[in-house]
């Protein structure tokens, strides 16, 4: 027996989510066991079943989590900054939305 | 075509063949669900509970066409007669027994049951052609399934093979009944209903199953079903088992859900 790892979209243009996993001889009891899971109910459209062992995983600290701040690599701080420059625009042109009006 | 335009004689053998098809995928479903908890990994027995609820779900379709067409009501039709009304072929008459058991009778089952609804496929009479339709894409999936299990049971060394060959020759002469049974066909034949006669459909059956049975080295049918094929007389086990779904039911009759 090995384990699969199963996904699942749950409508056309959703993203594939991973949905759960199952343990099955081969790849093609694994199948109808992933549609018995995930798919009786008709709750997807479209299963990916995966052998866990085909995925290559990743959980190295040094390459996920290196120690350095790394907080300029961010978009936080720009859009900060946009955002304040936009509100100050619309402030002069009286456009502000409600809740920027509230604020100050 | 619908009901009102049938003559009384085919309606007959309409509703004959409805009962029988409803109390097969009925009693099935029932035998079924006995793995819940008890089968042999996990995922089995999510499965094998999805596939008899599945069985219960075309039994309930079946039943209601039976009762549009007759009159009356679809859960009084599937719970409210005694035993000896159930018209389920014998070998629906067999307790679930063990695993290999479990897969050689839905093997035999299925596939003989694929062949019965190729030939509704086209049936004149509407409803039943709709109802078939959706039967037949849930059936392909179950047909996969057994597919497989036989497979790995046939070659699955000595005990396996061995319960799947003892399952096999136990059941097959009542695995014929599945496509027996039904009187005045020649009618249903005439009507538009069925494409061919129900001996046709068993011959059918039998020459496409053959190449597989050789090829994993598995018994095949005797030359004839045995008499009484779908009842009136079914077995204890059969009893036992109608005690069990018919329970709630009895002891309150007029319960509201």
């Amino acid at each position: 027996m090995q384990v699969y790892e199963v996904f699942r979209r749950e409508r056309e243009g959703a993203p594939m989510q991973h949905a759960g996993n199952l343990l099955a001889p081969d790849p093609e009891l694994a199948s109808h066991y992933a549609r018995e899971f995930y798919g009786r109910r008709q709750e997807s459209v479209r299963l990916w079943v995966v052998p866990r062992a085909a995925i290559v995983d990743l959980d190295d600290p040094d390459l996920l989590q290196p120690p350095f701040d790394r907080s300029f690599k961010k978009p936080v701080g720009y859009s900060t900054e946009i955002k304040a420059k936009l509100a100050t625009a619309r402030s002069r042109a009286g456009t502000a939305p409600e809740h920027e009006k509230e604020r100050r | 075509m619908t009901a009102q335009v049938l003559d009384a004689p085919v309606r007959t053998a309409l509703a004959g063949l409805l009962l029988a098809m409803a109390d097969d995928e009925f009693v099935l479903g029932f035998w079924d669900s006995e793995w819940t908890g008890i089968a042999p990994v996990l995922e089995e027995d999510v499965a094998i509970a999805s596939l008899a609820q599945d069985e219960i779900g075309h039994a309930q379709a079946l039943y209601r066409l039976l009762a549009e067409l007759e009159g009356g009501d679809a859960d009084e039709i599937a719970f409210g007669r005694p035993p000896e009304g159930y018209r389920h072929a014998r070998l629906l008459d067999h307790p679930r027994t063990d695993w290999a058991f479990t897969v050689a009778r839905r093997f035999l089952y299925d596939t003989a049951d694929a062949a019965r609804l190729d030939v509704l496929a086209a049936a004149s009479y509407a409803p039943l052609a709709e109802v078939v339709a959706k039967m037949r894409r849930e059936e392909t999936y179950h047909l996969l399934h057994m597919h497989a299990w036989l497979e790995r049971l046939a070659d699955g060394g000595d005990e396996p093979r061995s319960r799947l060959v003892a399952a096999l020759e136990r059941l097959w002469p009542d695995a014929l009944c599945v496509l027996g049974g039904i009187e005045d066909d020649d009618l249903l034949v005439e009507a538009g209903v069925l494409a061919e006669p129900m001996a046709a459909v068993r011959r059918r059956w039998l020459a496409g199953l053959a190449p597989e049975l050789e090829r994993l080295g598995l018994p095949g049918p005797p030359p004839a079903p045995p008499a009484g094929c779908r009842g009136p007389d079914h077995s204890d086990d059969f009893r036992w088992l109608w005690d069990q779904f018919t329970m709630v039911r009895r002891s309150d009759p007029e319960a509201v859900w």
